[in-house]
């Protein structure tokens, strides 16, 4: 079994799927806090980002700068089988828990 | 979008610090790019400043965060060690108390000046884990007195140095935490540097 997942690091490594090709540090963090319609901090997301590549369920490489970053590099990402394996892990696990639930739980709110 | 907008020199330079090398123009240009596009256009200058500097302290408290806890975990257990065991010789408890800031202190200067290769990056977290540890520790002491605030307790106190020791101290401990973050930062950034040569 592939490492277990926490919802954020979820969230991240569902970001960089979504983002294909563009998966960049500030893409990831505007797409994640999309999704979880909060906001978000960038320092989380760049240590997650550590995290999940140390982990070798990602991989990244430097692309060109633009003239709004200064020309600074952007570091883009790309899902490694390792993630491919814990994303799908964590959403099995996420459906062996509901089976046979209805969704949304109704009458106990 | 104003591609002249300029976060805080300051505040760009110590992130710059606390980043590893490899990360420093990347997630500075991350942050240029959402303050250029997103946060200055919609916020103004001022409160754009202020996000950019929230960020930057944000990148901060990641790193230090534990070693804070550890800190002010260890002031805060010696406050309630001296109002459940009383004693009149503070000696060891004294002794203890202060290697083990030390070397938290220490640790944490250490590793993040090795992981930054910035001898300031030990700096910066010497700072940060004794202003954590300050703000638990004081937080601590003032939870403990208020579940404890029996004249037996203010005599335990009293005895190991008073409730100005108990609320100051901690927040004095901030200039230790910036003269050992500077030692523990340069033997970090020193062993980075044997590590790649």
């Amino acid at each position: 079994m592939a490492d277990t997942l926490g919802a954020f690091e979820q969230a991240v490594l569902l970001a960089i799927v979504r983002l294909d090709d563009g998966a960049y540090g500030r893409a990831i963090l505007k797409e994640v806090q999309e999704r979880l319609e909060r906001d978000v901090a960038a320092g989380a997301v760049h240590a997650t980002l550590e995290r999940l590549e140390h982990k070798k369920l990602i991989a990244s490489r430097l692309g060109s700068g633009t003239p709004v970053r200064s020309g600074r590099a952007r570091r883009f990402y790309r899902l490694q089988p390792g993630g491919v394996r814990a994303l799908n892990d964590a959403r099995a696990a996420v459906n062996a828990l509901w089976h046979g639930l209805e969704w949304p739980l109704k009458g106990l709110a | 979008m104003s591609i002249e907008a300029t976060p805080p020199a300051w505040a760009e330079a110590l992130l710059r610090d606390v980043l590893q090398p490899i990360d420093g123009d990347s997630v500075t240009g991350d942050l240029l790019e959402e303050y250029r596009e997103s946060i200055h256009p919609v916020r103004g200058p001022w409160r754009a400043d202020a996000w950019y500097v929230a960020q930057v302290f944000g990148f901060v408290w990641r790193d230090a965060r534990l070693w804070g806890t550890l800190f002010g975990a260890a002031f805060a257990g010696r406050t309630a060690l001296d109002r459940l065991v009383p004693t009149t010789d503070f000696y060891i408890r004294a002794s203890v108390s202060t290697y083990l800031g030390v070397t938290l202190l220490l640790t944490a200067a250490f590793l993040a000046a090795r992981r930054s290769g910035s001898s300031a990056a030990g700096m910066i977290a010497g700072v940060a884990t004794a202003s954590i540890g300050a703000a638990i520790s004081i937080g601590g002491a003032t939870a403990l007195l208020a579940i404890w605030h029996d004249p037996q307790t203010f005599a335990a106190v009293r005895a190991s140095g008073g409730l100005g020791e108990v609320f100051m101290l901690p927040l004095l401990m901030v200039l230790p935490g910036l003269i050992l973050g500077i030692f523990g930062g340069l033997a970090g950034a020193a062993v980075r540097r044997l590590r790649s040569t």
